[in-house]
């Protein structure tokens, strides 16, 4: 572990730092009671900060803590569910396709061309819109967009890598696919599969608050953090603290998972 | 005699080390002057110090004057192309891969030499017919072969009338007739001016003439005259690199007779449509060691593979006169830290084809002996072992299984002379004693000739045209 | 040359078959009766009946095969045929016309400007590579990048419009209404194209190339125009490609957040009334936008490399 961080640049020890504070925040205010973000309080709207209330209350007297708190779980996990999803079937199919027959590699290379024809929001947006509010399609929508970068690049740095002698030698020194898999192709994909996973946690969450933002993502009242901003809008001159709030905590997750993913662009 | 370059107590230094000792030198018109030395010796910090673009971590100090004036380095870059020019190592790096080669020469008389368009043009034409390249003038740099890019180099480094011209390893990586092209360009360019070259190649410092400068780990060794340092050298080192030119190698003892291991009967290959070679036939024993010799591209190593069975015969046969266990049939690369995965150390792989072949650890430790190896060198990655280690690592990595067949494809071409020598000698010994086959694959005729029991040379086996 | 066509017209097609497939499948998938769902929101919650169910059922064949429901479907998609809209009952075609001038508006005002902010500022970083302003623009770059677009828009309205009161919020009347949306499309878009200059002309001018050709004594100015923009010019241009999918998606959040009467804006709202044909017909012309300029970016990328030419 401390190898690892070590092999970290300064900007990646910043996101991973941001991302583990928030991570950390979201599962530990629940502990200390502040564990109700639907339940409303109409008298209390915009009610100003207070023990109770750390961070106020939004237009329905929502405890604005337990709010984000809930949020950046709900990111966390989508995010996590579709970069882990998407990462393996994307890396599967990419060795797959660099290393079979000629028209496996076609007919795979054809079906990713297919999907990218579509930019990822509209794919999201057309299938979570059909049937909104539902988290299945959320997901699915976003994870098929996203294993197709996979596919691509693993593909690309596979394929001359099929050929190349460090490979045919270990063929030659009678070792199996596994091996070659393991020694070989993994140490060369793995640097370019987490920056990939990190851009793709980041796409996955701005894709969420995304749809959240059109309405066309979950419903409310649940506490998501681009259908907060959305509703808290309308009260930017009464209350511009309390839309700041999910704002930032948007802008922090992202600025982490990109911070982490570092420089490549 | 007037000197053109002179450099007066000239040291380039890392922030905590010095890469080059205090040095002195001078070129002078008509008088070629070679630096010789292998990798690492500081030369090229040298000329890139006199050009002024050493890069900015390291320092130089002394003097460097052109034309006898002391000059510093926004001064000498003002001289660039007009006094003072340098042909690149890498001659496809150096050129603008998007622009088509008469380009790169004529924008010189263009903005250089404020010529119109149109006589620029017929200025670039002429100069490239002056180094024989008439046909090239649409074609982009990738698609020239390494010899002819270094010429398009030359003419376009020449145009601006240089009289002064440094040559960084301008034969790296090129063929001998290639190699022997650009040095009577380069010779023909100190009738009327300087020349200083660098180089790793005792060949192409016997051929310049003129002075030459033995340097090792940054220290100049000896100066003298070519013909003196080359036929008599000071310097142990010297010595050594020119005793490790394939001519002065000493013969190996030759094959005794031995069991019969394959007949290869009328083979022939083919890459895409082009037909490499046809009608090879030749037979192999044990312990028997066959030169392969061609020039780049003929087919050398689609040999080796066909061999190996990496590759299926276009026609012909391979007939193995003993069963052979897949992996008795093995291949030592050209570019040594190609055939090795850096994801972990050399010793994990290592016990890695133990584990897989079910062999004792105890193999590993008379290989690392009799190939001169420090064992500690199994803690490293094959990236943090220099290249000679390394390809005795490769051997010892093939040396493991036993092998009945082996393809050496060029295993000393990227190494320094002396390192090329004990390796193929090593090579040749090894393969003698454990009684392996051996296919040595080589672009070096004289180097195949020392240690060879037969020598194909591919020129033989390729397509002749029928005559009418 | 010809390649290229052909591959993106094969695009196009899939794209088109998708988009199709999907809204016919997930239209079928949704809970209760579709009848009921198409009448209700053609004549509202109130008015639907057992008799406007059944014949909006007999009006569009939904008694039969589905497979006949799906080829009748992909047919009339061929024809390009796309309906009505279930809200304002106006011919989809009719609508998209409409938008897609407001959006091509938009985003070619975007691209302009994005390419005024970036090549300057990622030229400039990229020739002083590593430097202060180098790492400073970094850091602005990466906030900007982790800003949602609609964050960033929110900010400009709040800065921009109701704090200084410079721009108007929303509307599409007047040119001053395109200046905010277009300005956060195009700082978006810069925030990384910047990047990729800077990338690209750090490359070039360390490479060994670029110093030759000032080795054979061309100027700095001559060495730049003659080997340095064309050469730089090369990665920027194929990261177009990637970066226009940040740019349609750009648009869509974008005219949704300023009222900006485009597709995006369409798109969203047709997810948000669930009118189906108009999502469809949105999402079709955003892919076709797409998959256009793709091949825009990829024709330039051929002009550009004589490479490609002659491979």
């Amino acid at each position: 572990m401390s190898r690892l961080f070590h092999a970290l640049t300064l900007g990646q020890r910043c996101g991973a730092l941001l991302l583990l504070s928030l991570l950390a925040a979201a599962w530990l205010v629940p502990l200390f009671g502040y564990n109700q973000p639907n339940v409303q309080h109409l008298s209390a709207a915009f009610a100003p900060i207070s023990a109770a209330q750390p961070l106020g209350a939004d237009q329905f007297g929502r405890d604005m803590l337990a709010r984000l708190a809930a949020a950046v779980r709900l990111s966390f996990g989508l995010s996590l569910l579709c970069v882990g999803s998407a990462a393996v079937f994307g890396i599967l199919l990419g060795v797959v396709a660099a290393w079979s027959q000629p028209w496996c590699d076609k007919l795979l290379n054809f079906i990713a061309n297919t999907v990218m024809a579509l930019p990822g929001l509209v794919l999201v947006l057309l299938i979570s819109g059909i049937a909104p509010g539902s988290f299945i399609m959320l997901y699915l929508g976003i994870a098929l967009t996203l294993w197709v970068e996979y596919f691509r690049v693993v593909r690309a740095t596979v394929q001359p890598l099929v050929h190349s002698p460090e490979i045919e030698c270990s063929r030659l020194l009678g070792f199996g696919r596994w091996y070659l898999f393991k020694r070989h192709i993994w140490p060369a994909i793995a640097s370019n599969v987490l920056t990939l996973a990190a851009f793709g946690a980041a796409t996955s969450i701005l894709m969420m608050a995304s749809t959240g933002f059109v309405y066309a993502g979950l419903k409310p009242p649940t506490a998501e953090l681009g259908l907060m901003i959305v509703e808290l809008f309308p009260y930017f001159a009464e209350a511009t603290w309390v839309l700041i709030q999910p704002l930032c905590v948007l802008v922090l997750m992202v600025l982490g998972f990109n911070l982490l993913a570092g420089q490549k662009a | 005699m007037s000197a053109l370059i002179t450099l007066d107590n000239v040291t380039v230094a890392a922030a905590d080390n010095v890469l080059v000792q205090p040095l002195s030198l001078s070129v002078n018109r008509g008088e070629p002057l070679t630096i010789l030395g292998e990798t690492g010796s500081g030369k090229s910090l040298l000329a890139q110090a006199i050009m002024g673009t050493l890069p900015a971590s390291l320092t130089m100090q002394g003097t460097v004057s052109i034309q006898q004036q002391p000059l510093d380095i926004a001064a000498r870059r003002q001289l660039w192309g007009k006094q003072i020019s340098m042909l690149p190592q890498e001659p496809w790096q150096a050129l603008d891969p998007v622009m088509p080669c008469e380009q790169q020469v004529s924008e010189v008389f263009r903005y250089v030499g404020n010529a119109a368009a149109a006589s620029a043009q017929l200025a670039a034409r002429a100069q490239l017919d002056q180094v024989g390249l008439s046909q090239v003038s649409r074609q982009l740099p990738q698609q020239l072969s390494g010899g002819m890019a270094q010429r398009v180099a030359f003419a376009a480094a020449t145009a601006a009338g240089a009289p002064i011209i440094i040559a960084d390893e301008p034969t790296k990586g090129l063929d001998t007739s290639q190699r022997d092209g650009i040095v009577q360009l380069l010779k023909s360019q100190t009738q009327h001016g300087g020349l200083l070259t660098i180089t790793h190649d005792v060949d192409v410092a016997r051929q310049l003439g003129g002075r030459i400068m033995v340097m090792r780990h940054g220290q100049l060794l000896e100066s003298g005259s070519a013909e003196q340092v080359l036929s008599q050298p000071q310097a142990e080192y010297t010595r050594a690199l020119i005793n490790a030119q394939p001519q002065f190698w000493p013969a190996a003892t030759p094959a005794t007779a031995q069991q019969p291991l394959l007949d290869v009967t009328d083979l022939a290959q083919h890459r895409g449509e082009q037909l490499l070679f046809q009608g090879l036939s030749f037979s192999l024993s044990a312990g028997e060691i066959l030169g392969v010799y061609g020039d780049s591209g003929c087919g050398k190593s689609t040999l080796g593979d066909t061999l190996l069975g990496l590759l299926p015969p276009a026609s012909g046969h391979i007939k193995w006169q003993q069963p052979l266990h897949r992996s008795q049939m093995l291949k030592l690369y050209q570019d040594p830290p190609a055939s090795f995965s850096t994801a972990v150390t050399i010793g994990t792989l290592l016990k890695d084809l133990l584990k897989r072949h079910k062999l004792a650890a105890s193999a590993i430790a008379p290989l690392l002996r009799q190939l001169n190896l420090d064992a500690a060198l199994l803690n490293r990655t094959a990236k943090d072992v220099s290249g000679g280690e390394l390809q005795r690592l490769a051997l010892l990595r093939t040396m493991l299984l036993s092998p009945k067949f082996l393809v050496a494809d060029e295993p000393s071409s990227r190494l320094d002379p002396i390192t090329a020598q004990q390796l193929t000698q090593l090579l040749v010994r090894l393969a003698r004693e454990q009684q392996c086959a051996l296919v040595l694959i080589s672009h070096d005729k004289i180097q195949l000739q020392k240690v060879c029991d037969q020598i194909i040379d591919l020129k033989d086996y390729q397509l002749r045209e029928v005559q009418a | 040359m010809k390649q290229i066509l052909i591959k993106r017209l094969l695009q196009l097609i899939m794209m088109m078959w998708s988009v199709g497939t999907i809204t016919f499948i997930l239209s079928r998938l949704l809970p209760g009766d579709m009848a009921y769902r198409i009448a209700a929101g053609r004549y509202g919650d109130d008015a639907v009946s057992a008799a406007a169910a059944s014949a909006v059922r007999q009006e569009l064949g939904l008694n039969d095969p589905l497979w006949q429901q799906y080829s009748h479907w992909l047919w009339q998609l061929m024809q390009l045929d796309l309906g009505d809209s279930l809200v304002s009952g106006n011919s989809i075609i009719a609508e998209l016309q409409h938008q897609l001038g407001y959006t091509l508006i938009l985003a070619v005002a975007a691209i302009f400007l994005s390419a005024l902010i970036a090549v300057p500022w990622g030229l400039a970083c990229g020739f002083r590579a590593n430097r202060t302003l180098d790492r400073v623009s970094l850091v602005v770059s990466t906030l900007l990048r982790s800003q949602p677009v609609f964050c960033l828009g929110l900010l400009m309205i709040l800065l921009f419009a109701l704090t200084l009161n410079w721009f108007p919020v929303a509307g599409y009347q007047q040119p001053a209404h395109l200046f905010l949306p277009a300005l956060t499309l195009a700082l978006s878009l810069a925030a990384l194209s910047s990047r990729v200059i800077r990338n690209s002309t750090a490359k070039v001018i360390n490479s060994d190339f670029y110093l030759f050709a000032k080795v054979k004594g061309l100027s700095e100015w001559h060495s730049f125009k003659r080997h340095g923009i064309r050469n730089i010019a090369l990665p920027v241009v194929a990261f177009m490609a990637m970066q226009l999918v940040g740019l349609i998606e750009g648009v869509i959040m974008v005219e949704s957040l300023f009222a900006w009467p485009g597709i995006g804006h369409g798109l969203s709202h047709a997810v948000f009334s669930r009118d189906i044909p108009m999502l469809q017909g949105t999402a079709l012309t955003c892919g076709a936008l797409f998959v256009i300029i793709n091949t825009l970016v990829d024709s330039l990328c051929y002009l550009l490399d004589p490479r490609s030419r002659r491979a």
